[in-house]
């Protein structure tokens, strides 16, 4: 059983319809990305999942179950939705304080928590003064409070610095090494590529892929770059080999010949390689054809 | 209980809950101190055989009031403003949970207000009086108009907790509270008949002990209308909030 899943989710609003159909589901012990561009239903299927909203259509299951019948909701599941939901009167500690009570949990762990995310020196003081990235982090503590199976964080890496995103790393691949689900949702792929393993896209409410980070930058064409001393020469050569050749300003990029071949050909007929380089398609490109394609196909 | 200690601390974990309170006990002590200090015995007793003797002891009770309406108000409609209702509701998905306890915390806030305003107006207003050589009401009917005051306060808040789950917006539920309370509830009154009598403001009048109208409902009775409608609204905004969904 996936510790989160969604079937067939719809939600509609009105005329626009936010989630369409989407199916998908999380499995314990990764860091699952939830990728999309700005509107294309991440927060809305995350607030869905947490209970928060209701479908118009279709089901989001926590461990098997509707949200809302969460036994003991705050050890399950740990969500920091946005990093600006907070009284700003309050400080960061008397948030936590109060989400701690609800739930039965001792001050202890909030000041635990508070140290997980070095916050313990603002921790006296309002939200109102916090920085976006403090703000991210008294979120996350919230999040963590109950020492949940399941983390579901809204762009947490928003609003971090390069420091910032590799402590966030760190501690989010510790608590999916320890067999918790992790799904975090991001509009940059970049962001996603350093903390994620496996990757799930959508647009328009609609699922685009779902694979690995691995599978999902893999089948990039086997494209090679090269550049030599002598480039039509080379061209010329590739070309007889059925290699199929694109001149890319001072380089070739050529398909259909692997590197070692490129290498061979090139020393038979006594041409300097300056350069060769197989090419790994990016992340970027990766997403941006995926993005191409589902227009195409609507 | 562990959901009344969460709100209990967000209610005094802001600043916005110790200033309000603070404006409505100086500023009832202010109107208290100074009308049965200044104003003359003669106005004060009014006309014998009246109750407005009684009334106009239990003096400066409407800011109060609307104090506690606002209070109220605020109690439901903090956690929409701030967005802080998600994480409330992520620790209590069936959400009603939640809404009994802050209509706990009101009532609560509400007699503590209450008791507070009896020691004030006693201590201060009371004594001025009888000082001033004040014919000072007896023990028992004071103790009476203090409950009503005391009951009248609980329940206001809770009043106003129940339009702002309905409302949600903070500023559109404070303005609907008080203009339905204190603008739309007394016209009633102008119709024929004792249909008036029970509505919010002609209700809160008879559980204070001092009716506008020719008839009372009493006090007991006063009190059970208007605790009606405070639960009516509760019971409504908590459906509402249950039932809505939460995507800000």
């Amino acid at each position: 059983m996936p510790e989160l899943e969604v079937r067939n989710l719809t939600k509609r609003y009105g005329r626009t319809v936010a989630v369409d159909d989407l199916s998908f589901a999380v499995e314990a012990g990764r860091v699952t990305g939830f990728l999309g561009p700005n509107g294309s239903g991440k927060t809305t299927t995350m607030r869905a999942l947490l209970g928060l909203l209701r479908p118009t259509r279709g089901e989001a299951l926590v461990e098997g179950a509707p949200p809302v019948a969460m036994r003991d909701p705050l050890r399950t599941i740990g969500a920091a939705l946005e990093a600006t939901a907070f009284h700003p009167g309050r400080s960061g500690r008397n948030h936590l304080r109060t989400l701690a009570a609800a739930a039965g949990i001792p001050d202890s762990r909030v000041e635990e928590v508070l140290e997980m995310v070095e916050l313990t020196d603002a921790a006296g003081r309002r939200v109102k003064g916090y920085s976006l990235g403090m703000r991210q982090r008294l979120a996350l503590a919230a999040a963590l409070l109950g020492e949940p199976r399941i983390l579901i964080l809204d762009e947490p890496a928003n609003g971090l610095d390069p420091a910032g995103m590799r402590w966030l790393r760190d501690l989010l691949r510790d608590q999916a090494a320890g067999g918790r689900t992790v799904l975090i949702s991001s509009h940059l792929l970049s962001e996603v590529a350093q903390i994620a393993e496996e990757l799930v896209v959508i647009r328009k409410g609609k699922l685009v892929a779902q694979a690995s980070l691995a599978e999902f930058t893999a089948g990039g064409g086997g494209q090679v770059r090269v550049r030599a001393a002598d480039l039509s020469g080379l061209g010329e050569a590739l070309a007889e080999a059925a290699g199929s050749v694109a001149r890319d300003g001072d380089a070739l990029l050529v398909s259909g010949i692997e590197s070692a071949r490129i290498g061979e050909i090139a020393l038979r007929r006594g041409i300097a390689i300056h350069e060769l380089a197989p090419q790994q398609q990016s992340l970027e490109e990766r997403f941006f054809e995926l993005m191409g394609e589902e227009e195409d196909g609507a | 209980m562990t959901l009344l200690r969460s709100e209990w601390l967000k209610l005094w974990t802001t600043r916005t809950t110790w200033v309000m309170l603070g404006i409505a006990l100086l500023g009832e002590a202010l109107f208290a101190g100074l009308y049965t200090g200044l104003a003359s015995l003669a106005e004060i007793e009014g006309p014998a055989g009246e109750p407005e003797g009684l009334e106009t002891v239990a003096t400066g009770v409407g800011l109060m009031l609307v104090m506690m309406l606002v209070l109220g108000v605020l109690i439901a409609t903090t956690e929409f403003r701030y967005g802080t209702a998600s994480s409330t509701f992520l620790a209590t998905p069936k959400r009603w949970p939640a809404l009994l306890a802050k209509l706990g915390i009101a009532l609560a806030v509400g007699l503590v207000a209450g008791l507070v305003y009896v020691v004030v107006n006693g201590g201060l207003a009371v004594s001025l009086f009888a000082e001033r050589g004040g014919d000072v009401p007896a023990a028992a009917d004071l103790i009476e108009i203090y409950a009503g005051v005391v009951a009248s306060y609980a329940v206001l808040a809770a009043f106003g907790l129940g339009v702002g789950a309905i409302v949600r917006n903070q500023v559109g539920a404070i303005i609907a509270a008080i203009a339905f309370f204190f603008v739309l509830s007394p016209l009633p009154e102008l119709l024929p008949g004792s249909i008036g009598d029970y509505f919010p403001a002609q209700a809160i009048g008879s559980l204070h002990g001092n009716p506008e109208g020719d008839e009372s409902l009493g006090q007991v009775t006063g009190g059970l209308v208007l605790g009606a409608w405070a639960a009516a609204l509760v019971a409504l905004g908590t459906l509402l909030v249950c039932r809505r969904d939460l995507s800000e």
